[in-house]
């Protein structure tokens, strides 16, 4: 069996917030991207927790080659840290990011993987926590014609079957689909999980395959972007609050007034 | 299937889902729907997915639907995922739309872009706000948790999920609006997916309440998050959490309110021992108030609420609750 998962590098998204908390939150001169440099990139956290089903797919006694592949400028770290979380083929596809929308980026996954042997079990984030948008499993998916399940919590293997726990409004529902299938990992299946020392230091000598557009035969037609990110901004939050102060019974007593008084209670 | 007056039509997309009654979020999408029709000059189509909604007529009088859709087939009364991305694949591929607009619900989050894929069209989620622009659109939808707001350009014919709160729907007076079936030919589809055990919660929900406590970290630990229920209890609202409390499992994951959890916009939110991450705020932001009990002072929750209260919420909400059960 061969399992596929997709990483993508992403901006801290806590280090993000913590600015936006604090009201530091800037675009560059582009309008477009952060400026932040202190803000540090590192592997999608959805992606991890992938990569963490992967293993436990592995502990269960599933054998499998696993391979993790990642689009972008410069995914060698990401590509590392998944060897010496015990991924035997990484592949780092070669491009801009900023250059191409989903579509293309689900193209170059795709094709890349049809391309290598195809995959069993792809394996991605719910979503990337940058742009939120959690589109390309399902656009993999159908360019492999392949079912999709998401929001996962649990993947097993009985068999070439997956079971798989969904998390849903409604509470947690059991799927199955036989493989190869496309599966995003939400974050209840709970944390990643991290590497030996011994083995991150063996990690430090593997080569991702390095893979251009042009070697999965993709032109600029074929990645030209449907979506194109004009501007981004920090949106202003209205600050109007009032503190009720004084001992807990007091406020306790205070606020259910007040909301009385709005016609909130 | 073919439906020649959905050439250029906005069409706002539904389907059933969980519970009795119109989908949730249906008329915030019309809402934005009759907004784009009338800035495009197109006709707006409502087409649902499926075993019609209660009151949909009704409803698409309200929002000036021109014409109410219904594709059916058996396949789409068991709801399963790949009927209904070839459905709405092949009814795009007929008929051309403007553009397709659904109400992000956890399945549309999956149907929306694989029914882009399939006919090759531009695709964007998590959307709040939507413009025409030549013969494409500039959607504004947030990003890093809600931290930021991104405006993409599209060109013709997109598919595009909106979060419901982004808009309140302003219902109008219409008169009701007849539906017409759509039949459509699935015979050739098989659902790949077989649900084994179907979720089953039957409890008030997040979506629907008026009243909402959440708690967060700041609880210190897990046995306090019965305060959370009581105070819960004692407004008759409904307890949620904070994804950290999900992911540390002191709550069930239906509990959690925000981005990638529940997106609500109750009346009264009482955040406890939360600080008002975006992530979080994306799933409650949209409430009438928020009051917010949290030790820091400088917690972001305070500049969304209207009342805020510094301290200790293990003194505080055993007041609240008892203040609150005194009704007199």
């Amino acid at each position: 069996m061969r399992v596929v998962v997709c990483v993508k590098e992403v901006l801290d998204p806590d280090a993000v917030n913590n600015y936006a908390v604090a009201g530091r939150l800037e675009i560059g001169a582009d309008g477009r991207s952060l400026t932040q440099s202190a803000i540090p990139r590192l592997m999608n956290g959805y992606d991890e927790q992938a990569i963490e089903a992967a293993l436990r797919l592995r502990d269960a006694g599933a054998a499998f080659t696993l391979c993790v592949v990642s689009a972008g400028n410069d995914p060698d770290k990401l590509l590392k840290h998944a060897a010496a979380l015990g991924a035997e083929e990484l592949v780092a596809i070669q491009i801009d990011p900023a250059s191409l929308d989903h579509h293309a980026i689900a193209l170059l996954l795709a094709t890349q993987i049809e391309s290598s042997g195809g995959a069993d079990l792809v394996l991605c984030g719910r979503q990337a926590s940058d742009d939120d948008q959690g589109v390309v499993p399902a656009l993999i998916a159908e360019q492999l014609g392949l079912p999709v399940i998401t929001v996962a919590r649990e993947v097993k293997l009985e068999g070439t079957t997956l079971r798989v726990t969904r998390v849903t409004p409604e509470g947690d529902e059991i799927v199955r689909t036989p493989c190869p299938a496309v599966v995003t990992i939400t974050n209840e299946l709970g944390e990643p999980r991290y590497p030996t020392a011994a083995a991150k230091v063996k990690a430090r000598r593997v080569k991702p395959s390095v893979v251009s557009p042009a070697d999965l035969s993709l032109g600029e037609s074929d990645l030209a972007p449907r979506v194109i990110l004009k501007r981004q901004f920090v949106p202003e939050v209205q600050g109007n609050c009032d503190f009720l102060q004084g001992e807990p019974a007091a406020i306790a007593a205070q606020l259910i007034e007040r909301l009385r008084a709005d016609g909130t209670l | 299937m073919s439906d020649p007056s959905s050439r250029n039509a906005v069409v706002v997309c539904s389907w059933g889902e969980g519970r009795e009654g119109l989908p949730s979020g249906a008329e915030e999408v019309l809402h934005i729907g009759r907004g784009l029709a009338a800035a495009t000059g197109s006709a707006l189509h409502w087409l649902i997915v499926g075993p019609l909604a209660q009151r949909a007529s009704e409803t698409a009088g309200r929002y000036g639907v021109t014409a109410l859709r219904q594709l059916e087939d058996p396949k789409l009364v068991a709801g399963g995922a790949d009927a209904r991305v070839e459905a709405l694949a092949v009814y795009c591929a007929h008929n051309e739309p403007r553009v397709l607009i659904l109400h992000q619900t956890l399945e549309a989050r999956s149907v929306a872009p694989r029914v882009a894929g399939r006919i090759d069209s531009a695709v964007v989620m998590n959307g709040i706000a939507v413009v025409s622009l030549g013969s494409g659109f500039e959607i504004t939808a947030t990003a890093y948790g809600g931290d930021t707001r991104v405006v993409y350009e599209v060109g013709p014919r997109p598919v595009i999920g909106f979060v419901a709160n982004a808009v309140v729907p302003e219902p109008g007076s219409g008169a009701p609006v007849a539906a017409e079936s759509i039949a459509v030919d699935l015979s050739a589809v098989k659902e790949r997916i077989e649900v084994v055990e179907r979720a089953c919660f039957d409890g008030p929900r997040l979506d629907d309440a008026e009243i909402i406590v959440s708690g967060g970290r700041g609880l210190g630990q897990k046995d306090n998050y019965k305060l959370v229920e009581e105070l819960a209890a004692a407004l008759g609202g409904v307890a949620g959490a904070s994804r950290p409390l999900v992911d540390d499992g002191w709550v069930d994951s239906s509990h959690q309110v925000g981005l990638t959890g529940r997106i609500t916009r109750p009346n009264l939110y009482i955040a406890i021992g939360i600080s008002g991450a975006s992530q979080h705020m994306a799933g409650c932001s949209a409430a009438k108030t928020i009051v917010a009990i949290n030790r820091d002072a400088d917690a972001a929750i305070f500049q969304y609420a209207r009342y805020g209260i510094v301290g200790d919420a293990l003194e505080i909400v055993p007041a609240l609750i008892r203040a609150a059960a005194n009704r007199g």
